[in-house]
């Protein structure tokens, strides 16, 4: 839900000192309003996940141009439904091995925070149907499989003893149509087999 | 399948639906100028029980059907708008066909709930020019998938 609105600078103004205003609309609503933020700028973007915070909003955005005396014409976003289009990231990942399984226990993604003293918000309460996609690899065979997951611990079983496993996962929610984040790789090996231990 | 509430609706592929939509979202949306008017508005879908969604999503497709795709057909020109149009009106048929909104009169207060949250959009498509209704209708399918989301099982 970091909702950040980026532009380029008109051309043929290079080296020419340019100044930015944004502003944004709540579809349904009746009037453009300022983003305190980005007034007179000189930067090419602004951050309005504060004024978009409102997921089940849908909102346009719109920024203007200023060159000494003149301004340019306003220049609108398409309609941008935060709901719909924030890139959901990955959970985070904790493995722990036994002998011949390893479980995964996965903490949901949270919404973008803006000041860390904020409460944080798992995309879990956004998302109520959010799922995972784990992905396993054998390094020894080489085998790769994955399990499309709803709660947030999964047992991997019949695995080989001693041997590395790499495991990484993606949030998802069913339906939507969104690209997809993956956890950073990470790889854990079984425990020795009991047996041939005490040989 | 769908579960709203008491209704379920299986062999619906609802992937099928957001993307059908997203193929011309930007541009059915485009088309709306009067940014200033909401049909969907939150009263009409936020806090619906379980009860009340079987009611109010048979209400809501009943009436695309029947007049937003029905008189939309006509302005469509560009075929990948008719492609994803035809798509999302036959699921919006078989979702249809499929619920069965109870007529029991015990549920008289919740079916009248439904309606009066039907009738806050129904009011506000009415008060619109219609051509200008239906862009902005068909521009709120994603408002509309949105809350049938909520009642999806994979």
């Amino acid at each position: 839900m970091k909702n950040v609105l980026h532009w380029n600078p008109p051309e043929g103004l290079r080296g020419v000192e340019v100044t930015y205003t944004v502003q944004y609309f709540i579809y349904g609503q009746k009037q453009w309003l300022g983003a305190s933020e980005c007034r007179s700028i000189s930067r090419t973007y602004c951050d309005l996940s504060a004024e978009t915070s409102d997921y089940e909003h849908q909102y346009y955005a719109k920024v203007k141009a200023m060159q000494e005396t003149k301004c340019s014409e306003w220049a609108e976003t398409r309609r941008f439904y935060p709901f719909l289009e924030t890139q959901v990231g990955p959970p985070e990942v904790a493995l722990t091995p036994g002998e011949k399984s390893i479980s995964i226990d996965l903490t949901a993604p949270k919404k973008w925070q803006r000041n860390p003293k904020d409460d944080t918000v798992s995309m879990q309460q956004i998302y109520s149907n959010l799922k995972y996609n784990v992905f396993v690899y054998n390094t020894k065979s080489r085998r790769m499989w994955s399990k499309c997951i709803t709660n947030s611990t999964l047992e991997l079983r019949w695995l080989e003893p001693s041997t590395l496993y790499c495991v990484h996962v993606e949030s998802f929610v069913p339906g939507l149509p969104r690209l997809t984040l993956p956890s950073q790789k990470q790889c854990i090996s079984t425990l020795e087999d009991e047996m041939s231990a005490l040989k | 399948e769908f579960r709203f509430g008491p209704c379920r609706v299986e062999g619906v592929v609802l992937p099928e639906l957001w993307e059908a939509f997203w193929a011309v979202k930007n541009t059915v949306q485009a088309q709306d100028d009067i940014t200033s008017v909401r049909l969907l508005k939150a009263q009409v879908l936020q806090n619906v029980s379980d009860a009340e969604s079987c009611y109010l999503v048979h209400s809501l497709l009943k009436f695309y059907l029947n007049t937003v795709f029905k008189n939309y057909h006509s302005k469509i020109a560009k075929v990948k708008i008719l492609k994803s149009f035809s798509s999302l009106a036959n699921n919006f048929i078989d979702i249809v066909s499929k619920l069965q909104p109870s007529k029991d009169k015990d549920m008289l207060s919740i079916s009248e709930s439904a309606h009066r949250r039907f009738m806050l959009f129904r009011r506000a498509f009415k008060q619109m020019d219609t051509e200008v209704a239906l862009v902005k209708a068909f521009g709120e399918v994603d408002i509309l998938l949105t809350w049938m989301q909520k009642f999806y099982q994979l």
